[in-house]
């Protein structure tokens, strides 16, 4: 689903894809400091192995994308984050092209990076069970968000790539509340055993 | 620190071990001059009533279709000729396979059914495009599996390459971590 393979999307929109992402990732870079690297690592291992596992719901199949969860941990460091992490999947699995790499990180990491950096400064503040209210309503969030971002990048490049409102809908329901509930755990429990981890983005 | 880095890397690398992989493939063979086959995801079932269009060599739409509640569609060539197949689920997955014109050699005699008794006047000729069609349509049928199998395993996600990648990104972490500690070093 956010994996777009490579002869699908037109010129343009590859161009301003890779454009924005290239930016995005120098910024991120740029604002990494020393103590953000391991995380960074981390949740970057973190959605290259987990977002290589489908289920299949309904007539298609869907995988955890964590970019609120990621979003929110990370503040922009998601942009190298799902960059390594998306160029590695490209490589060594064909997930996704190497010409779509740009589009591909922005639908994923944008609106994690923007949620993300949103709700970050509350969830610090936050009780844990308020943390994790807040991260699961993020997260499935994000989720919407990617998928209404990679239904226009489809949409400008090719008529012939019409999407389907049922499909999408019977595909990114479930994987909100699924991912709504993940987000929800993780940011929980890191609040509860780890709480300094979610200082660095708010 | 390293060791929890380790641990919730092997937890990880653990819950990757029954390898499923996403992503959309079309498997596409030629059989007796139908091109069948099916839609399914890396590891996670058939995509269910996946619009699927049929091209000939020069991009023209020939066919749209559908695919069936196993994710199966089968078109009868007309001619003999390259067939380009894109399928697409609606959410964003897409995928393509191609029947290659080659592929009609012996075929072409059996699309050409129709014709093939006013055509040939020998017998002799009769008998060798009948040998060719059941030797075309036997082959066909054994290779379908091995094809199945084959399009099953390219893609299929392995544990090696899984911990491979999550070597690398620790080694790029490893990388960034050495490369600030040199910048703090030097003033």
């Amino acid at each position: 689903m956010a994996h777009i393979p490579d002869g699908v999307l037109s010129f343009p929109v590859l161009v301003g894809g890779g454009a924005l992402a290239a930016g995005a990732v120098a910024l991120g870079l740029k604002k990494i400091g020393d103590e953000d690297i391991p995380r960074t690592a981390i949740l970057s291992a973190g959605f290259f192995a987990l977002s290589l596992f489908a289920l299949p719901v309904g007539p298609s199949s869907v995988h955890l994308l964590l970019g609120g969860l990621m979003g929110i941990v990370l503040g922009t460091a998601i942009f190298p984050a799902v960059c390594v992490a998306l160029l590695l999947q490209a490589v060594m699995f064909g997930f996704g092209g190497l010409t779509t790499l740009g589009v591909n990180i922005l639908n994923i990491a944008l609106p994690g990076a923007i949620i993300g950096s949103l709700v970050a400064p509350l969830i610090y503040r936050a009780t844990p069970a308020r943390a994790a209210l807040i991260a699961g309503v993020a997260s499935a969030l994000c989720v919407g968000l990617t998928g209404l971002m990679v239904a226009a990048a489809l949409a400008l490049s090719s008529a012939d790539y019409m999407l389907s409102a049922r499909v999408m809908i019977a595909t990114y329901i479930p994987l909100m509340l699924i991912e709504g509930f993940v987000g929800g755990f993780c940011i929980s429990f890191v609040k509860r055993v780890k709480p300094e981890l979610l200082a660095g983005a708010a | 620190m390293i060791t929890r880095i380790l641990a919730t890397l092997a937890l990880l690398a653990l819950s990757a071990w029954p390898a499923q992989a996403h992503r959309l493939k079309l498997f596409a063979t030629l059989e007796n001059g139908t091109i069948s086959g099916y839609a399914f995801f890396v590891g996670g079932g058939r995509a269910q009533e996946a619009d699927l269009r049929i091209k000939d060599e020069s991009g023209r739409e020939i066919a749209q279709l559908t695919t069936d509640k196993s994710g199966a569609y089968s078109f009868k060539a007309t001619q003999a000729q390259t067939y380009h197949l894109v399928a697409n689920t609606g959410d964003g997955h897409i995928a393509d396979a191609t029947i290659d014109k080659g592929r009609f050699s012996g075929a072409s005699a059996v699309i050409s059914e129709a014709n093939d008794d006013s055509n040939d006047t020998s017998a002799n000729a009769t008998t060798t495009a009948q040998i060719e069609r059941a030797v075309d349509a036997a082959v066909a049928r054994q290779l379908r599996p091995l094809m199945e199998a084959y399009e099953a395993a390219e893609s299929r996600t392995r544990f090696n390459d899984i911990m491979g990648g999550i070597g690398m990104i620790i080694g790029l972490a490893g990388l960034a971590l050495w490369s600030s500690g040199r910048r703090k070093a030097k003033p």
